[in-house]
């Protein structure tokens, strides 16, 4: 599905990354953790199609409008209301309008908006903002979702309900995800495979773990496996060891 | 409403000092006969040439100058071509007082309605350029990009994106626009004309008639509120997605 190779870029003259190795299998949830600055939303811009590489090479086995992302910052059009709003895309695409709006109302429903379709972003809490940004993106129906600590705005409650709708929508429609948080709680509860990258510039893949929490997975209940906890300990004692020495 | 009551309590002032013989009727003329000289334009019928004159022009004026001045600003903010062609010479004209081409309309267009459009369009137009050349620069990036990522061309962006986000900078210049519109249909019937309502003010100056140039200057306000008035409802109706305005239109 998506494949990274030796990938090697950055912004001035020392590369950020540094032949950094990726995959992300179809139907796969993969996060990306690391210490700040170490390039994980480089990476994410370099899949996207934002950056181009300065060497390796990036294989993507899917055409570039099978791609949606989703980003910290929701950019909801404030002159639209929700349910336009999760028709754009749609619409971009070519589907005439009251189509699209139908779908959109559709996806409001699954993510649990069903009735707020006509409000304007501003009447729109947080949560309901990044409900409808995510139905924005999922109505498209990407093959592979990038996110980049999509809801680290919001508050623990509000955070732990809309990550729990995402796993079941990208489990129901098997799409892959590559998501960038600095959550690793989020990570684990979350992924089937977990990337640790080393400090940055000349970042690299420190570290990779296999998540053997079967699916479909509840996010909160997966934290009470005796497996969960050995795992995070791991995690966590690994990504203070690439925080501290930098690297070669 | 209290600034009403103030300027109401004001006129009351001044037809008393009027009645009371403080003030020369010659210079200041009493309201109620500013008012009876506006009954007596309207009664007669004689108001209504000039009226529809001044108003064709000023209509004219506004609509193209915004039209031209937007499609223009709209043009200089998306190419650097253009902006390097169009920067300098709206430049040149902001800086200078625009009433002064005036003459120059009437030599090239006659004394008709064309100069006059002309010198409302020209007024217009430049304001309406500079309103949508910096409102291209103040649009969200963050929208932008995200109708990019969603995989939106210009079409997309320039219909979702840029022209919503103009509207409400559009629309307060608007009200500017009205006032420029109105200042040169009726300054060009001052320089040269027929008709209109600059044509009768420049006639009243000529005959020391005092009475009837506040009755003409309280009609031209009494239109440009009606404006200002329609543009406000516009306003709240196109930016109806906006948290709630502070300004009641």
């Amino acid at each position: 599905m998506l494949e990274v190779l030796g990938l090697t870029l950055g912004y001035g003259a020392v590369p950020a990354l540094e032949g950094v190795d990726l995959r992300v299998e179809a139907g796969e949830f993969v996060s990306l953790v690391g210490p700040s600055g170490s390039g994980k939303s480089t990476l994410l811009r370099a899949v996207a199609g934002l950056l181009s590489p300065w060497a390796g090479e990036i294989r993507r086995g899917f055409p570039p409008e099978a791609l949606g992302f989703l980003f910290q910052e929701d950019a909801l059009l404030p002159w639209r209301t929700a349910r336009e709003n999760v028709a754009l895309g749609l619409r971009i695409r070519g589907m005439p309008k009251r189509k699209a709006l139908e779908e959109a109302e559709s996806w409001l429903k699954r993510l649990g908006l069903a009735g707020f379709g006509d409000r304007y972003p501003h009447q729109l809490s947080g949560g309901q903002r990044k409900r409808v940004a995510l139905a924005q993106v999922l109505a498209l129906r990407p093959r592979l979702l990038l996110m980049d600590e999509p809801f680290s705005s919001l508050d623990a409650i509000l955070r732990t309900q809309i990550t729990r709708d995402l796993l079941a929508q990208v489990e129901g429609e098997g799409i892959a995800v590559l998501l960038v948080t600095h959550d690793l709680e989020e990570a684990l509860a979350l992924s089937d495979r977990v990337y640790l990258l080393s400090k940055g510039p000349r970042a690299r893949i420190a570290q990779v773990y296999s998540v053997p929490f079967p699916r479909p997975r509840d996010p909160v209940a997966v934290k009470a496996d005796p497996r969960f906890g050995p795992l995070f300990r791991k995690l966590w004692q690994d990504l203070e060891g690439v925080s501290l020495c930098a690297a070669p | 409403m209290r600034r009403a009551l103030n300027l109401f309590a004001l006129l009351l002032l001044w037809e008393a000092l009027a009645f009371l013989g403080l003030v020369n009727p010659l210079y200041a003329p009493p309201p109620h006969q500013v008012l009876l000289t506006l009954w007596d334009l309207f009664a007669t019928g004689e108001v209504w040439p000039h009226l529809q004159a001044t108003f064709t022009a000023a209509l004219l004026g506004l609509f193209w100058g915004v039209f031209l001045g937007g499609a223009l600003g709209l043009l200089a903010a998306l190419s650097p071509f253009f902006s390097d062609l169009l920067e300098p010479i709206m430049l040149l004209l902001n800086a200078i007082p625009r009433v002064i081409l005036a003459p120059l309309f009437v030599i090239w267009l006659g004394i008709g309605l064309a100069s006059k459009v002309a010198l409302s369009l020209v007024l217009v137009s430049v304001l309406m350029f500079f309103a949508v050349y910096g409102g291209v620069k103040e649009v969200d990036p963050r929208l932008l990009e995200r109708v990019r990522t969603l995989g939106g061309g210009r079409y997309w962006l320039l219909k979702e994106v840029y022209l919503p986000s103009l509207t409400a900078w559009v629309l307060s210049s608007l009200k500017v626009a009205v006032g420029f519109a109105f200042t040169g249909a009726v300054v060009g019937e001052f320089v040269a004309a027929s008709r209109g309502l600059g044509y009768l003010l420049s006639f009243a100056q000529s005959t020391y008639n005092a009475r009837l140039s506040l009755a003409l200057i309280a009609l031209v306000v009494l239109f440009v509120l009606l404006l200002f008035y329609l543009f406000g409802r516009l306003e709240a109706r196109l930016l109806r997605w906006r948290p709630q305005s502070p300004v009641k239109a």
